[in-house]
């Protein structure tokens, strides 16, 4: 069979046409990735510009000063370093176990449908509900006062959902057949999930918890309602001492400021000259969110190099 | 005068179901089912999508009992000792740990062709290097790998073709030193070269174990197996030595299937 | 020929080219026996060819068997279904040869009951071409197991000389029973042993052109010798 000139024309006019949609939408696409992209580019070149006279030395290992030329972050990373250490000991080894109790374990009926419906929920509520909660919980009934492990615990709830769908998500991805090919060599349950579910889902979780924790970091709300101090001239008890048994967790209980009320603070005065110093801070801020984020990228990549299917 | 291997002389049977039944829910997905398994012979489950087939051959080795909702009934019996390998009583371990499985898409760990083979090992606990390195050469020499392999055990088993990973699957399942393997349609995701290999294996490993193949295609069933049950919704329609089925069945069902007048 | 991924299948060929050898043996033996018990009024070798046939045919049957499975089993391509096809009409030719030689043999039985000491003048001829076609049966399935289609070509020129013997053994013989009118019965039944003979060839012909077939993948049936000729010289 063969078809008559102007129907094979119709037929390049059809695809020429049908093109032209794809083009479209391919431009629109561009274009919005580009605005996106050019706003935090255009944020984080601002910030940086502003706060480009700060950048010395000092500004990493000074106090917060009643000058602002002479002030520096010292006291806020620290303290968002301290902060996320015990988020992080305290968020992954919970989420990751009940994220892998309720993909493995968990029997499948309504109450396990709630159990995951309210850990979706809890995702999407507002940071400040997390810090009011804390503040009856943990300052109040507790008596953990308003100190590191108070917010390093604040924000370790505040992520736990994420760490928690991440690992589903991850697990999730490891198909059924490597599942059943581990039970069908007789593997007990246990032996399957620490010999092929964490391992394989590994690269996703470090991901979901990267991210988590780059999250937590730039968290000022729940942070301010339980109290932390916004001018500190000190550093928490170093962990590591000189006499046995060389550990020390009065850390824990220290007073703190992070990062994001740092500059909150700065920007709050009055003198101008500091907002170049909260400026500079956002930058740094955000270059440490970047920075995890790459990571969690690199990670990924890393470990799943191996894994295909 | 000499006869020819047509029929496979009956042996001693290896397993057998007794008016075996096996629920998915409330879906009635195994009907009576009775059939023996020679042992060291081929025996092949053939028939249309969603016959029962699969459904069957997971069931010796208790694959149901991972998902919740399936019930079996009736009797599904391991000889010698006579096991009852579906009572409740019987932990589904057991009987994984004495009937192996190879499954449709070739299914390695994602770790190194070494790891894959000895995990049944792993499992039970064996750490002996020298029992360990062993059981490897000896299941990949089984499964014709061997040769291919010996000087990168130690590579990702991804690194294998996918003929070289179902054989690795079936070594994986022989390190076990299983009674029965069950296989699931092991050549649905292989080239016709790769198919014909496995077919070669499967010939061979029946001389030391006895084997359970399901296959959606009946050619393969004619090539390899000893005997072949048709099934159809459910039900075993026929069940009879390969040479008859493909010859002369003697249900008018299993002769439109297999000359494809299948509706 | 290179073997199979499947040893299996390459086993189920061996059998059949194996079985076939020995069935064609057997019919080789029966011819030379059967022409024997014509030429010497024999009725011991009658029959032993008598008997023998039951063999035969097992072998055909038996044969056949294995066609059939080879078929259903294996789905021959290609040269191994041009095998298989081929070993199964041979077979037919070789169980119709076996009964030939069992009508020369009864043919026989009958001269030796009428005892008519009138010994056949045409003893000599009988036995050539007896030996002619025992020897061409021979040949072909040289042929047949070597998968030789220029030697089976030259099996298919000689089923001319059979023909070139039994015209000239029925003209004699004729020319016989025109002289004395009492040896037209034995003559007769001469007559038909030849013809048997000759039929014999044609099927040792049949299955020359059937290794033909298997070797060049041409099917030669029907062609004239000519045409033949071409169709084997070429590639």
């Amino acid at each position: 069979m063969s078809l008559p000139a102007e129907e094979i024309a119709a037929i390049r006019a059809n695809i020429a046409s049908r093109k032209t949609r794809d083009l479209i939408f391919t431009s629109i696409g561009v274009l919005c990735l580009a605005l996106a992209l050019a706003t935090i580019a255009a944020l984080f070149v601002d910030m940086a510009i502003t706060g480009w006279d700060r950048f010395r030395p000092g500004f990493f290992t000074d106090f917060p000063s009643r000058k602002a030329v002479q002030a520096g972050i010292l006291s806020a990373w620290v303290g968002s370093l301290a902060v996320m250490i015990v988020t992080a000991v305290v968020a992954i080894p919970l989420g990751v176990a009940a994220g892998i109790w309720l993909e493995e374990y968990a029997p499948k009926h309504w109450i396990t449908d709630v159990i995951e419906i309210n850990i979706n929920n809890l995702a999407g509520v507002p940071s400040i509900i997390y810090g009011l909660l804390a503040l009856g919980l943990f300052v109040y009934t507790f008596g953990l006062g308003q100190s590191v492990q108070t917010a390093g615990l604040t924000l370790a709830l505040l992520i736990l959902p994420v760490v928690i769908v991440s690992t589903r998500e991850a697990i999730r991805s490891i198909p059924q057949m490597i599942r059943e090919a581990a039970y069908g060599l007789g593997a007990t349950k246990w032996q399957t999930v620490k010999d092929h579910i964490v391992p394989y889902s590994l690269p996703g979780i470090l991901t979901g918890i990267i991210l988590g924790l780059s999250r937590a970091i730039g968290e000022t709300a729940p942070i301010i309602t339980i109290g932390a101090l916004t001018f500190i001239a000190f550093l928490p008890p170093s962990p590591i001492t000189d006499t046995a048994p060389f550990l020390n967790f009065e850390w824990l209980k220290a007073p703190f400021t992070v990062m994001p009320i740092q500059i909150f603070n700065w920007t709050s005065r009055p003198d101008s000259a500091f907002h170049q110093n909260a400026a500079a801070a956002g930058a740094v801020l955000v270059a440490m969110t970047l920075a995890m984020n790459a990571l969690a990228i690199w990670l990924r990549y890393r470990l799943r190099k191996n894994i295909k299917w | 005068m000499n006869t020819p291997k047509l029929p496979p002389t009956p042996t001693k049977i290896k397993a057998e179901t007794k008016n075996f039944n096996f629920y998915y829910g409330d879906f009635h997905a195994l009907k009576n089912i009775n059939i023996q398994l020679g042992e060291n012979q081929v025996t092949a489950l053939i028939g249309p999508s969603g016959c029962g087939k699969s459904t069957l051959l997971r069931s010796f080795n208790r694959m149901h009992d991972l998902y919740a909702g399936n019930r079996y009934e009736g009797e599904l019996i391991l000889h010698p000792d006579d096991t009852n390998l579906v009572d409740p009583r019987v932990d589904p371990i057991e009987v994984r740990m004495r009937l192996s499985m190879v499954f449709q898409k070739p299914n390695p760990f994602p770790k190194s062709i070494y790891e894959n083979v000895i995990y049944g090992q792993r499992v039970r606990g064996v750490t002996k290097r020298s029992v360990l390195d062993d059981k490897v050469e000896e299941a990949l020499t089984n499964a014709a790998l061997w040769d291919e392999v010996k000087h990168r055990l130690h590579d990702m088993a991804f690194a294998l073709s996918g003929g070289q990973q179902q054989r690795l699957c079936i070594a994986r399942a022989l390190a076990t030193d299983p009674e029965v393997l069950l296989f699931d349609e092991p050549t649905s995701a292989l080239d016709p070269i790769a198919t014909a290999s496995i077919e070669e294996l499967i010939d061979e490993l029946k001389k030391k174990v006895t084997i359970l193949i399901v296959t959606h295609n009946m050619q393969q069933a004619a090539r390899v197996s000893d005997y072949t049950a048709y099934m159809y919704l459910g039900e075993m329609i026929e069940f009879g030595v390969t040479d008859e089925i493909f010859i002369k069945p003697k249900d008018k069902r299993t002769e439109d299937y297999i000359t494809g007048r299948f509706g | 020929m290179n073997e199979h991924l499947s040893t299996q299948f390459d086993t189920e060929l061996d059998d059949l080219r194996a079985l076939l050898t020995r069935m064609g043996g057997l019919v080789e033996e029966q011819v030379r026996t059967a022409t024997l018990a014509l030429a010497e009024g024999d009725a011991e070798l009658v029959e032993r060819v008598v008997a023998r046939d039951a063999e035969v045919d097992q072998f055909e049957i038996e044969i056949d068997n294995i066609c059939n499975h080879v078929i259903a089993r294996r789905q021959p391509t290609a040269i191994d279904l041009r095998v298989v096809m081929s070993v199964s009409k041979t077979v037919t030719d070789l169980e119709r040869i076996g009964d030939e030689a069992k009508k020369i043999a009864k043919a026989s039985g009958k001269i030796i009951e009428r005892h008519s000491r009138t010994p056949c003048p045409q003893v000599l001829a009988v036995r050539h071409m007896g030996e002619q076609c025992a020897a061409m049966l021979h040949e072909v399935l040289n042929a047949f197991v070597r998968m030789d289609s220029d030697a089976a070509l030259q099996i298919v020129r000689r089923d001319k000389e059979i023909d070139q013997s039994f015209r000239s053994i029925t003209r004699e013989l004729v020319t016989y029973m025109m002289e004395d009118p009492r040896t037209i019965s034995n003559s007769l039944d001469i007559i038909f042993s030849v013809k048997s003979l000759e039929r014999i060839g044609d099927h040792c012909k049949n299955i020359a052109k059937d290794v033909i077939f298997i070797v060049k993948g041409r099917d030669v049936r029907h062609l004239k010798l000519d045409e033949l000729e071409q169709e084997a010289a070429s590639k």
